[in-house]
């Protein structure tokens, strides 16, 4: 069964923290949320781990090919891009860098699709440069809820603002509210 | 394994008191001075958490993890910047793969080793 609810989490310095923050105690969201945090290789499984213990959702290094499911996390991994096709399969390819990386926020964020009944969340969170800021256009474009943290929590509020400056940022928050938020459009798992 | 932090800045009362706060909270620490001397210490196979400073003479942080990258970055190692520098500028944005993080000063002890635990916990 398709999701019905996906978010899509773009990050770089600074994100840990601020990830950490905005997972810290959440419940079984009734969605799947995928987050591309810019890392070193060798750091993705050991973040992956440390990000699963702080919710109830399950966090894991993203696949190639994975159907997506409720209630699950997925990281890209490093060195390549994550897609996802009929929003609902993860593809991991290698390319070139876009943005200064790869895998890169916007080329995740611009390969989801308009689909009627899909809730699409996309959330630029701190970070250097500007990776993320046509991915959001785009998904305003397609009907998704923008969010881009706020200035005062930003680690570095590079990625955040260049988010923002495009217009199509629906609101500005804070990692607490963001948390929040998230529980709010998802809904809880019902055990 | 205590994997070790490594705090690269040209001023010294920054090293010392780095090096001060990773004793109390024993944390195994090396200081260096210079951009040049971390490449070294790197030579020599050092893995664990680097504190880089932005601003330093000859060779600047961002120039440093640059000759790690043009070198092979090396796994097992994690950056962090450690600035007084509010807002990085564009050097980094090339660089942002390489840098987990960026720390301002002043710093207060708590903080500083709350976030040094936890990108230490990645090494592990």
């Amino acid at each position: 069964m398709k999701p019905k609810k996906i978010v899509v989490i773009g990050s770089s310095a600074g994100g840990p923290r601020i990830l950490k923050q905005i997972f810290m105690d959440l419940p079984r969201l009734n969605g799947s949320i995928l987050i591309v945090q810019h890392m070193p290789k060798f750091v993705n499984e050991s973040f992956a781990n440390n990000l699963n213990t702080f919710s109830d959702l399950t966090v894991k290094v993203a696949e190639d090919t994975e159907q997506l499911k409720p209630g699950y996390v997925y990281l890209a991994p490093s060195e390549v891009h994550m897609t996802l096709k009929n929003n609902e399969r993860i593809f991991l390819t290698e390319g070139e860098k876009v943005n200064f990386v790869c895998p890169a926020v916007d080329v995740m964020f611009k390969s989801l699709r308009h689909e009627p009944g899909l809730n699409i969340i996309g959330i630029i969170l701190t970070g250097m440069g500007r990776d993320g800021a046509e991915g959001i256009s785009y998904l305003k474009k397609i009907g998704g809820t923008t969010i881009a943290q706020d200035k005062e929590s930003s680690i570095i509020y590079g990625m955040p603002k260049e988010a923002q400056d495009t217009g199509c940022v629906d609101y500005v928050l804070n990692p607490q509210e963001i948390h929040d938020v998230l529980i709010d459009l998802l809904g809880v798992i019902e055990t | 394994m205590e994997y070790p932090v490594m705090i690269v800045d040209d001023d010294p009362s920054v090293c010392s008191a780095v090096v001060r706060f990773m004793e109390y909270a024993k944390i195994p620490v090396v200081a260096v001075e210079s951009g040049k001397a971390c490449l070294e210490e790197l030579k020599k196979g050092f893995k664990g958490l680097i504190l880089m400073d932005v601003i330093m003479p000859e060779m600047d942080g961002w120039d440093t993890i640059k000759e790690m990258v043009n070198r092979g970055f090396p796994e097992g190692v994690i950056v962090c910047m450690l600035t007084g520098k509010e807002v990085p500028d564009a050097k980094m944005d090339e660089l942002k793969e390489y840098v987990m993080d960026y720390i301002r000063k002043p710093f207060d002890y708590a903080k500083l080793v709350k976030i040094v635990r936890e990108y230490l916990s990645y090494l592990d």
